[in-house]
């Protein structure tokens, strides 16, 4: 059996139906990422994996063991949460201690665990400040210390960097896949940011209204959105209408109602290309373009339709308002969605 | 600029108002005689007899017994109600928040007589009078004391630290009273010179339950009302120096903790 | 939540047990008894027929709205430029302010009538100054009437009024009287077209506190009253408590007055609340 599993978990906040027959399967060692907007359920069903939450009917396991009725402080799970939930009155080592405390270790082991987890976090030397004198980013790290410092079996994640701003973020994001595979703790992430998800993880599960929309490796998902919701929330797709990629390009082999092209996909040149079996080939006009970064984005107008496409900044050359340009973009990379 | 001139002075005439009397009363007490303008005979005579006077020590003494015990009994139980209410049913706050407003509505004289009507022929212990002055006390000083800490509490953010705590191991319990009181209990020194201060200066429900049963500083002072001015002066004095020590020593403890947490 | 045990539910009892016993059950009783005739168990209403016809007690409750009206209004209005002058003042004379105001606002009761009885008794020092200055005002003053009562009242009103609304004078933004001047206004008029109607929800909320807090005021008017000006706290200790023949009874529904003039001057309050809400920004 896999390492942790969901069955048939139903949650209600009194009518309203949060989590929807949720079945889930979380491998031994892996950092997944329960992925989607506001409100899907998310965060509810990592609550109810802390035990914080009861959940309405279902079971849920836990390395062979079904945990379902457990009292939140007995299941070994260590959670962050976004508002980092430092105790006050209490110093960085004192913080990081409690858990190792609750389990009536002896005091120099507990300083021993405690100055090895300060190690990885990176914050050696400040082990007696108090939270209300660190940064965003430093208190994260103390939460992030103390929920592993117990070696807990799972790793909760609560949209842990939703708080902290974004290019901190990034040296976050990598402390935190670094601390979990060097540990080897299976750990699951919430976010609402598709990229941080893209990031991190091993495997991503994207919920919509309290359901999973799909579970993939994080590339799986990005090339093959299977739906019009995992489309619009992954990446930057065009999502057009059957009817309006027939106009385009037309090709007749329209399963769905829906095509979604990632912006990247498609290549333009101001020559038309050579002539391939496995692409659409067609003309547009420029409209306008954005720049970000590294990437141009040209909004492009095909037979009065607006797409976007995402050229590499490689070269200067900037295509010009109004121009005429041929776009080329292989079959399989236009998705029914 | 105009403004802050004129705002000063309207502090400054304020302050001056409301100073004086103090300041006549202190002034009072050190000196013989004061049947004209201007007073006679400067003397520490008044203090010495005061000081010395065992009927008054020990009746500050009461006082402060009876300030001290229904505050550390109110504090307990509020926490205790606080406990249940954070961790298990939030819902119940609007409750007691209204049965905590009451008492504003229930000043003095009204609670005095309500509580003494009632248990003065009950059985013991109720009927003792020391009982019924601290307990009815305690229903005066209780909005002060539940504002003070929920007030704390709500800054604190409870429940999430309740959670964390769970997760590292505690019960609910342990996860209360180790972790959320210690920090809602600076937000009490605050409130603990305030309820302090109430009953420090009450007088209706001492003199109305307490009467001649239980004597109190208050009660004392009011004895010496129509005996010597003097002596009454000194009383005033000594009792609200007592009162500006306690606020100073809170004020003191709050800086020191403050400047504790920025090292 | 595992809800398996309810022990927890121990841990509110006290509260509850404290605020049933002394708090709830009192007053319900205070009520109950008003209506009882004295002695024995049954149901009448002649104790408030007596309260409203017999003239001392008429007396009472006048007197105690007049003096709890006067002083709050005199109160709140020298409050409102102490607030003011706080809100406008610089840091230093602001703590120096709040700190006078917090010492002086444990200065109530017995010791304030004796410190106004030193100025103002028979022999007070103000007496003494205006019988040499020839001052009538202050010569013939008699702080045992209720001008004496008026003034001590006032006193303790100040402190509290003040603390009350500094914090609404703080929500005053500048940028507001800023936008007066530049559309044409005066000070003036920022002041009576926008501040005050702004801040009027407060100030009448702290004028109910400062009501309540006067009518049943004990100490100060037993301190130097005695049997000259009749009050209603006064008049209700009397029947519980003293020489006199004790009226549980009776003494209620003075109690029970005592606390309706307080809600009526809520509700009023409220309903002048809700007008002035009506047209402010707030």
């Amino acid at each position: 059996m896999a390492y942790i599993r969901f069955e048939h978990i139903n949650k209600y906040f009194g009518e309203n139906h949060v989590l929807k027959d949720i079945n889930l399967d979380i491998e031994r060692e892996q950092l997944v990422t329960l992925l989607g907007p506001s409100g899907c359920g998310k965060s509810t069903l990592l609550r109810c994996l802390s035990g914080l939450e009861r959940i309405t009917s279902g079971r849920i396991f836990m390395d062979g063991t079904d945990i379902t009725d457990i009292d939140p402080r007995d299941r070994n799970i260590g959670m962050v949460f976004q508002q980092y939930s430092l105790f006050p009155n209490m110093n960085v080592a004192e913080n990081i201690a409690f858990g190792l405390r609750m389990k009536k270790l002896g005091k120099n082991d507990i300083a021993k665990k405690v100055s090895e987890v300060i190690g990885m976090v990176e914050l050696s030397g400040k082990e007696k400040a108090y939270p209300a004198n660190l940064s965003g980013g430093q208190q994260q790290r103390v939460a992030l210390a103390r929920a592993i410092v117990t070696r807990p079996k799972v790793l909760l994640l609560d949209e842990p960097l939703s708080a902290i701003d974004a290019k901190l973020r990034r040296s976050l994001q990598q402390s935190i896949k670094r601390i979990q595979s060097e540990l080897g703790i299976t750990s699951i992430f919430v976010t609402h940011d598709q990229d941080e998800a893209m990031v991190m993880s091993d495997r991503i599960h994207l919920f919509h209204n309290g359901e999973i929309e799909q579970s993939d490796s994080p590339i799986s998902i990005y090339t093959n959105p299977r739906t019009k919701f995992a489309a619009e929330f992954i990446g930057h797709y065009n999502i057009i209408t059957a009817a309006q990629f027939h106009k385009i390009t037309g090709g007749t082999d329209t399963v769905s109602e829906n095509v979604a092209i990632r912006p990247e996909a498609m290549e333009i040149s101001l020559t038309p290309h050579e002539k391939k079996e496995n692409s659409y080939q067609f003309q547009g006009i420029i409209i306008n373009h954005l720049s970000h970064g590294n990437v141009l984005r040209y909004n492009v107008e095909v037979s009065g339709i607006s797409l976007e496409v995402d050229v590499l900044f490689r070269s200067f050359y900037l295509y010009e308002n109004g121009q005429t340009i041929f776009i080329s973009v292989e079959h399989r990379n236009c998705l029914p969605v | 600029m105009k403004k802050s001139r004129a705002s000063k002075g309207t502090i400054l005439i304020i302050s001056l108002y409301l100073v004086m009397p103090l300041l006549l009363t202190f002034l009072y007490s050190i000196f013989t005689e004061w049947n004209e303008v201007l007073p006679n005979g400067l003397t520490l005579k008044y203090y010495k007899e005061i000081l010395l006077d065992k009927y008054f020590l020990t009746s500050v003494l009461r006082t402060m017994l009876i300030s001290a015990i229904p505050f550390i009994l109110c504090t307990s139980v509020v926490l205790l109600a606080l406990y249940v209410i954070i961790v298990y049913h939030p819902g119940w706050d609007k409750y007691m928040q209204m049965l905590c407003n009451i008492p504003y509505a229930l000043q003095g004289i009204i609670l005095a007589i309500s509580v003494l009507s009632l248990y003065v022929g009950a059985p013991y212990p109720l009927s003792n009078r020391f009982v019924m002055v601290v307990l009815t006390y305690c229903i005066v000083i209780l909005p002060y004391i539940y504002r003070g800490l929920k007030n704390s509490l709500d800054t604190v953010n409870a429940k999430c630290l309740i959670e964390a705590a769970q997760m590292l191991g505690a019960n609910r319990f342990y996860a209360f009273f180790k972790v959320i009181v210690p920090n809602i209990l600076s937000g009490i020194s605050i409130v603990a010179m305030l309820s302090i201060s109430i009953v420090f200066g009450d007088f209706a429900i001492i003199n109305i339950i307490g009467g001649s049963y239980y004597q109190t500083a208050q009660m004392y002072l009011y004895k010496k009302l129509f005996s010597s001015g003097q002596a009454s002066s000194v009383i005033i004095v000594v009792m609200f120096g007592l009162t500006l020590i306690l606020s100073g020593i809170v004020n003191i403890l709050n800086k020191k903790k403050v400047r504790n947490r920025e090292d | 939540m595992k809800l398996k045990s309810r022990r927890y539910l121990i841990a509110i009892l006290p509260f509850l047990l404290l605020v049933l016993f002394y708090e709830l059950i009192p007053i319900l009783m205070i009520v109950i008894r008003s209506f009882q005739p004295e002695g024995h168990i049954g149901f009448t209403f002649d104790n408030y027929i007596s309260i409203f016809t017999k003239r001392l007690y008429q007396q009472a409750v006048v007197n105690s709205i007049f003096v709890s009206v006067i002083s709050s209004v005199i109160g709140i209005i020298i409050a409102f430029f102490g607030a003011k002058a706080t809100n406008e003042a610089t840091s230093r004379w602001r703590s120096f302010f709040i700190n006078i105001l917090n010492m002086t606002s444990n200065f109530a009761g017995i010791p304030l009538a004796f410190a106004f009885i030193i100025l103002l008794g028979n022999t007070g020092i103000l007496v003494l100054l205006g019988k040499e200055a020839g001052i009538s005002a202050l010569a013939d003053f008699n702080v045992y009437s209720v001008n004496g009562l008026l003034l001590t009242y006032i006193y303790f009103q100040i402190p509290l009024a003040i603390l009350l609304i500094i914090p609404t004078f703080d929500g005053l933004r500048r940028e507001w009287k800023e936008a007066v001047l530049l559309l044409g206004g005066s000070p003036l008029i920022y002041w009576t077209r926008v501040a005050i109607p702004t801040i009027m929800p407060s100030l009448l909320a702290t004028l109910s506190v400062l009501f309540s807090n006067a009518v049943a005021a004990y100490a100060t008017a037993y301190a130097l009253l005695a049997n000259n000006y009749s009050l209603l706290p006064i008049r209700i200790s009397e029947q519980f408590v003293g020489d006199i023949v004790q009226r549980k009874e009776f003494g209620s529904a003075l109690a029970v007055v005592l606390m309706l003039t307080m809600v009526f001057a809520t509700l009023i309050n409220n309903y002048f609340v809700k007008k002035s809400r009506g047209g402010a920004a707030r």
